[in-house]
């Protein structure tokens, strides 16, 4: 790819030199002084030499988790659902929950691609690229789970509205699972478009670094990149135009996924707070998500200069926001049981809170109101130990919302000639294995092949070149 | 011919062109033997009689133009036949499809039973296609030719000379088995027939020979009581004819007229009976406590009487003082004549003393009187003698008898020293058995001789005095089995089929007791078709009651302190034991514990805090010397000092089940391999005075460490949330709602949820413009029996899941019986709810379903299409009455012999669908084509859904809610009538009518809010 410093662009809405001046005490968002070419050279030094330890070490475990949790479906698949915990009371358990789960892991990558590309948030650049993939396997990961948890996953296209020859045989418009197909696939075709648009300008400058096979497939999926002022121009209108596309979908799928419960008749899942309650859960629990990743990865891949202190701290406020928003709806959703008068309602949350499953009510309490409230620490919320840990619980208290939600509600619910009890077997728990280790294999191949940070973009976020610029100190990162 | 018309009057042997296209195959290859037995389906009598006809192999279909008589593809005809689950002899009715029985139903006609059977009774058929049932007779433990066993038998019985020869059998009442086995034993010189009964009655006919001077089992009239005081007989149960009882009481608790004839029920046992759940009042007492509350009670009604005191009072801490007083006076203010006492013990004593009271009151009368209990043409459901079988013991132990022949019992199995037997059985030079299965004395017997089935056979019964019940064969024998009374004349040297052999009798003895026929054809051509005769009652006085011949009962001493005494009873679905290999009867949950699978040690909630016992915990029970390891399960109701343990279980065979269910990684066996389920009981039988005593044993209760998850299909067993969830002064859920009578007279609606009246937003959608199905069912009815759930599980094609699956709480019944406590410790009021899918017309799982699986009939039906379904289980989810269930694995139906069983109606589903109740939807399409081919309008009560038309206290009801003279239309219309969670709008098509307790005080379950 030719300097982009010797190419004079179009401005466009939203091109980044619009932005007003950076104040000069604002610290950079990229550590170490970087020229250009360092960028190139640091973003592509993974997919160019050997990999190095902690990648094979994290390969070798993620794989194995994915190879063992097929075989976990597998099993399942062929001799029957009855191999999950589940029973006619608790028809959905660890399946929907980690449907749900994943589903919401998903968010944060369109949030930070999306949402925060039209607030111009610029220091998403070093973030977006990983988290719009971490959408895309977090979507793949839940993708699975309606799958599985289907008594006969083989006709699995039955949901699907296809032309048939049995006369009007159709699906059911008004049921909620069936907005959930459309709303999931929808979901993850956007997502998968914008970040392949975002990579068209990297596949270029790869295309351009390597030889040989390589330069044969980057140079494919490149379209025929020219980086000509016309291509910059439809690139950044188009992936603008994909933005704004993609914002109303953060909100409405994880919205259309509370339909789920929220137009059922059963208490603690017929709730008109769901939609919303359900859309900051989700970005909630996937910029923690995003955070575990991030951390992990600048780490891995030496990308400390790129996913700085700075980004860290802006995701921590992000999470003390989503994180506020959560804990009013599980109070919200408390106080409306109590006050409402329904015997049933109210049941269900003093059973949730003081019933056999408290202690994953409490667990999710803990983790999702309590660990967030560490981030108001200036302290606390740069130690990156210390927010490499909250994230891990927050991610374990959002698993358990949906645990909490889904089971507890389903347990006791109207006659108690029919409550239950529910415990996963070795299958569930080995399917959710399995899944995580889908979602870090990919991962993890995404770094090995991918530029895991968008090259062009941080470029255009550097302070190289810019004639206000001190030169800041170099930051010492742990 | 003997084929009966059906109750709806269609006749069988018409054409019916709708069903035409239910041909071929079934969806399973079936046993090569599936054809064979269709070519004598048509029962001509003669071809039924001969034995050993050579088997056609045919693998066609049946032919539609050249069929056998009677069978038309598709098309089911209906014989009237002899239930033989116990001995209550309930009429039923055989339904034969496509050349095979695959369901019984109640003959509606027959006197005793009137269209009811009960759970065992249905289950019967499946029995009838079990793979085990012993194929040919064995000698010595191996198979041979009926021509050789009866050779050896017939060698061996002519050299027994002066040699004791007994026929031990259990209750045998039909003329013809009674001549046959009379006849046989004419031919010794020391030949006698003992009978006893497992679950014994022995004593209430000892002390009727007693104080009547005759041994009877009086015929106890439910339906003339006003008051009713059971002390230990659980009769709408287990005791005696419980099918017959259950009709009898639900028709004498009537509504009609303000309930002016609504009986008052008192019960008083130490364990909880499905009897004990129906009481107005039920009192917890210590078990043995029975002979001295009953003669307290005579000395209280003597009283009354203005008598002289019999005997002094029986101070006994065991006896509720109270509450006998308040029975005094109920019985008392009731019409002489018109109360019922009856006591379930086996102690002569404590019978004379309810005999005394039963004739205090007078209600000894005879037929036609109203008196409750008629000894003018009595009861033979029992006629087993305990001391006749403990003599006979003796006899066996001193090598006094030289043959020994057993049929309908297992007497090693049955009896306390099994073991004992076994091995006094090697003194005797000949014991035959005619079993069925290899059990426990076929194991210890030198030939096994096994009976037909009785859906195979020509028998008889006289389950009543001058009530003759005809067993006719449904299919030409699947097996080389032989009719018992066939091998005793084979052994007799006269052979000569069971079909003449009835005809004999009939002839000689039955038919000159009748007046209603000339010809004997007729008369035996009547009977078979309608399935039994009523003969002329004997003419006479009654037998005279002999006062002195009464004293006060004692029983054994209450039980002091922490002392527990063990109680061995019959489960309702297990009985003493001769089911045992019927799957269906092991997952019956029991209406009282609903547990399945297992026999437990039963426990009062206040024990088992004492030995720090859960439910589930393995407890040791040691008496006199013997142990037992049992699963122990806290039962509310039960007396603090009894221990509960049922009869029946850990029968030998049993490991079959093994198998049963999916086999996966986590699945755990229904049963260990080589193992039982259950555990056997009868070691802790003892005699006492003779007689088998079930309740007295003192034992010792010791905790292990070990846990057996027991199978238990409803885990929360209140109305109540627990106490710490709930709001202070909460109510009981407004799910199965009582009212008192009292309160009911005041206002009909009494105890009633005022719900929601709700707008309807569409009133033009859904308009039901034709029929409506609407179900009622009568809570103050129900009595918890079950028999609905067989009777669906037969009809529908439910699936076994075995012990795992059902501890897991995914037993597959399409209806089940919700029991709720209310109360805890000793006191508690029980109240039972069938509960299966409400149809509702604004379904919560219609809407979620994501491919239209399950859709609303322009009926009002909920219809589940199977193959449609994909298995996302969100219908289930979203049901507020979880009726849905679910095809976690493939159930097996690879028993291609017993799947003979299944219903051709019916689809057998595959794994990962949904399944639920359908309202018998295919019971009613045939229903209205008959209809429609007979030119008539469908008439109210054309359509019986299976637990309808088995349900002994006739609680359920069906029809078209649109027709308003329907009796189900009439019934939604109730004041007592309600919609369970009706106020979530889903307008469900079950109506439930309220119970009604007898009773002075608030029910507890009440609620008195609105």
């Amino acid at each position: 790819m030719a300097d982009l410093t010797t190419v004079r662009l179009p401005r466009l809405p939203g091109d980044l030199r619009d932005l007003p001046r950076t104040s000069p005490l604002r610290k950079p968002l990229v550590d170490g002084d970087k020229a250009l070419t360092d960028v190139t050279n640091d973003i592509a030094r993974p997919m160019e030499g050997r990999p190095t330890r902690l990648w094979y070490a994290g390969m070798a475990i993620s794989s194995t988790m994915l190879i063992i949790g097929f075989a976990a479906i597998g099993y399942q698949v062929l001799t029957g659902i009855g191999t999950w915990g589940l029973n006619p009371t608790v028809g959905w358990a660890f399946d929907i929950t980690n449907f749900v789960f994943w589903i919401g892991i998903g968010h944060a990558g369109t949030l930070i691609s999306a949402v925060l590309f039209l607030f111009r948030q610029r220091w998403r650049t070093s973030v977006n690229r990983s988290a719009e993939a971490m959408t895309l396997f977090a979507v793949m990961c839940a993708a699975l789970f309606p799958l599985i948890h289907m008594g006969r996953p083989w006709l699995a296209h039955w949901p699907l509205p296809l032309p048939n020859t049995r006369g009007s045989l159709w699906v059911n418009w008004r049921s909620p699972l069936l907005w959930d197909v459309f709303a999931i696939t929808t979901y993850f075709i956007i997502s998968a478009t914008f970040w392949y648009i975002g990579l068209l300008p990297d596949f270029a400058t790869l295309r351009d670094r390597f030889k040989g096979l390589k330069k044969r497939i980057f140079g494919i999926l490149s379209f025929g990149w020219t980086g000509s002022s016309r291509t910059w121009m439809r690139y950044e209108l188009v992936y603008l135009l994909l933005a704004g596309l993609a914002t109303p979908l953060v909100f409405s799928v994880h919205t259309i996924v509370s339909f789920d419960f929220a137009t059922s008749v059963i208490p603690g899942w017929h709730t008109t707070i769901f939609p919303p309650y359900f859309v900051a859960g989700a970005i909630f629990s996937g910029l923690s998500m995003v955070l575990t990743l991030m951390l992990i990865a600048r780490k891995v891949m030496r990308l400390e200069d790129y996913i700085t202190r700075r980004h860290v701290e802006s995701m921590c406020k992000l999470i003390i926001g989503t994180g506020g928003i959560v804990a009013l709806a599980y109070m919200t959703e408390f106080f409306i049981a109590l006050y409402s008068g329904n015997p049933y309602e109210r049941f269900t949350f003093m059973n949730r809170a003081m019933g056999p499953f408290a202690w994953a009510y409490w667990i999710m309490v803990i983790c999702n109101i309590v660990t967030p409230q560490l981030f108001w620490s200036r302290k606390l919320r740069t130690n990156l130990l210390v927010v490499f840990i909250a994230s891990l619980f927050i991610n374990l208290g959002m698993w358990f919302e949906r645990f909490t939600i889904i089971v507890t509600s389903l347990h006791r619910d109207y006659l108690p000639s029919s409550w239950a009890d529910y415990t996963p077997t070795s299958i569930e728990l080995l399917t959710l294995m399995g899944s995580f280790g889908l979602f870090f294999t990919l991962f993890l191949v995404f770094c090995r092949f991918l530029p895991v940070i968008a090259i062009s973009e941080v470029k255009g976020v550097l302070r190289y070149g810019r004639s206000e610029a001190p030169t800041p100190k170099k930051e010492v990162t742990p | 011919m003997s084929k009966r018309q059906d109750p709806s009057g269609r006749s069988p042997s018409a054409p019916a062109k709708a069903f035409d296209e239910v041909r071929g195959e079934g969806p399973w290859p079936s046993a090569a033997s599936r054809r064979d037995f269709l070519k004598l389906a048509g029962f001509s009598f003669a071809a039924l009689a001969l034995p050993g006809c050579g088997r056609a192999e045919e693998h066609r279909a049946i032919p539609f133009l050249d069929k056998p008589e009677a069978v038309t593809p598709g098309r089911a005809s209906w014989f009237a036949t002899m239930c033989s689950g116990c001995e209550a002899g309930c009429g039923i009715l055989g339904k034969f499809r496509d050349g095979r029985p695959v369901k019984i139903e109640g003959n509606a006609q027959h006197p005793l039973s009137a269209g009811g059977v009960c759970a065992v009774g249905q289950a019967g058929v499946l029995s009838l296609y079990d793979a085990q049932r012993l194929g040919a007779p064995r000698a010595g433990g191996t198979e041979t030719t009926w021509e050789n066993v009866d050779a050896a038998i017939r060698e061996r019985l002519a050299a027994v000379g002066a040699g004791g020869v007994r026929v031990l059998s259990g209750t045998r009442n039909g003329p013809t088995s009674e001549a046959a086995i009379r006849e046989f034993l004419a031919a010794f010189s020391n030949g006698r027939h003992v009978s006893y009964d497992a679950v014994s009655s022995s004593a209430l006919l000892d002390a009727h020979a007693a104080l009547f001077g005759r041994r009877m089992l009086p015929h106890f009239r439910f339906e003339r009581a006003r008051v009713i005081a059971s002390f230990d007989a659980d009769f709408l149960g287990t005791w005696i004819s419980p099918v017959e009882f259950t009709r009898g009481y639900r028709a004498g608790r009537s509504l009609a007229d303000g309930g002016a004839r609504f009986s008052r029920h008192y019960q008083f046992e130490s364990r909880l009976s499905l009897t004990g759940c129906s009481a107005d009042r039920r009192v917890a007492f210590a078990p043995g406590a029975h002979g001295a509350a009953l003669s307290n009670l005579a000395v209280l009604l003597a009283k009354k009487a203005g008598r002289t005191r019999p005997w002094a009072p029986v101070d006994d801490a065991g006896v509720p003082g109270e509450a006998l007083e308040d029975l005094a006076d109920a019985l008392w203010s009731a019409p002489r004549g018109e109360t019922l006492v009856v006591c379930g013990t086996n102690r002569v004593d404590d019978q004379k003393v309810a005999a005394w009271i039963n004739h205090l009151l007078g209600n000894y009368g005879d037929t036609q009187s109203v008196k409750t209990i008629d000894i003018q043409q009595p009861s033979r459901q029992r006629m087993g003698d305990d001391r006749a079988l403990a003599t006979l013991r003796r006899e066996i132990a001193d090598g006094k008898v030289a043959a020994l022949i057993t049929v309908g019992c297992n007497p090693v199995y049955d009896l306390p020293d099994g073991a004992g037997l076994v091995k006094d059985l090697e003194k005797v030079g000949l014991v035959v058995s005619c079993a069925s299965h290899m059990d426990e004395t076929a194991s210890a017997a030198h030939y096994v001789c096994p009976d037909h089935h009785t859906l195979e056979s020509w028998n008889d019964a006289e389950p009543l005095e001058g009530m003759v019940s005809v067993s006719q064969p449904l299919v030409r024998p699947l097996r080389k089995t032989r009719a018992f009374i066939e091998s005793l004349a084979a052994w007799r040297g006269k052979p000569q089929s069971a079909y003449d052999q009835m005809r004999r009798v009939w002839k000689r003895s039955v038919f000159k007791r009748q007046a209603d026929h000339a010809s004997f054809d007729r008369f035996w051509n009547a009977a078979v078709h309608d399935g039994f005769a009523s003969l002329a009652p004997q003419e006479g006085d009654l037998p005279r009651f002999h006062h002195d011949r009464v004293g006060p009962a004692k029983g054994p001493a209450a039980a002091g302190g922490d002392a527990l005494s063990l109680v061995l009873y019959p489960k309702i679905a297990m009985g003493d034991g001769r089911h045992a290999h019927n799957p269906w009867l092991h997952e019956l949950p029991d209406p009282v514990s609903k547990v399945a699978w297992d026999n437990y040690a039963a426990l009062s909630p206040a024990t088992a805090a004492r030995l720090q016992v859960e439910t589930g915990d393995v407890v040791v029970l040691e008496a006199g010397g013997r142990s037992l390891e049992l699963p122990a399960l806290v039962q509310p109701g039960q007396h603090a000092s009894a221990v509960a343990v049922a009869l029946g279980y850990g029968r030998v065979g049993t490991d079959r089940f093994h198998a049963v269910g999916p086999q996966w990684i986590e699945g755990e066996p229904t049963v260990e391999k080589g193992g039982q389920v259950g555990i056997n009981a009868a070691a802790f039988l003892h005699v006492a005075d003779g007689r088998l005593s079930y309740d007295t044993v003192r034992v010792a209760v010791r905790k292990t460490h070990r846990r057996h998850e027991l199978a238990r299909t409803q885990l929360y067993d209140s109305l109540h949330v627990p106490k710490h969830l709930a709001k202070p002064g909460e109510h009981a859920r407004p799910i199965a709602q009582e009212a008192t009578l009292d309160a009911w007279r005041n206002n009909p609606s009494a105890g009633g949820h005022a719900a929601h009246a709700f707008k309807e937003l569409w009133p033009d959608d859904h308009k039901y413009t034709g029929h409506h199905w609407h179900m009622a069912i009568d809570l103050t009815a129900c009595t918890g029996c079950s028999a609905c759930v067989i009777s669906c599980q037969a009809e529908n094609n439910v699936p076994v899941v075995g012990k795992d699956e059902t501890r897991r709480k995914r037993d597959m019944s399409w209806i089940r019986i919700d029991r709720y406590y209310d109360g805890d410790g000793e006191d508690v009021d029980v109240i039972h709810q069938p509960m299966l899918c409400q149809h509702c017309d604004n379904a919560p799982c219609e809407s979620v379903c994501p491919v239209l699986a399950t859709v609303h009939s322009s009926e009002g039906l909920n219809q589940q299409v199977y193959n449609r379904c994909v298995g996302t289980r969100y219908c289930s989810n979203n049901c507020p009455y979880k009726t849905r269930k679910f095809n976690w694995f493939s159930y097996a139906h690879d028993d291609t012999f017993q799947n003979m069983v299944l219903n051709p109606d019916v689809a057998v589903r595959s794994r990962g669908v949904m399944e639920k109740c359908s309202f018998c939807v295919q019971r009613i399409q045939e229903a209205k084509f008959e209809a429609k081919r007979l030119g008539r309008e469908l008439a109210d009560g054309d359509i019986r859904p299976a637990c309808m038309q088995s349900c002994p206290a006739d609680a359920i009801r069906f029809g078209d809610g649109n027709d308003k003279e329907s009796l189900v239309a009439r019934q939604r219309g109730d004041p007592r009538g309600y919609r369970v969670l009706a106020e979530l709008d889903v307008r469900p098509s079950v109506t439930y009518l309220r119970r009604i307790r007898n009773r002075k005080e608030h029910a507890k379950g009440e609620v008195s809010h609105g």
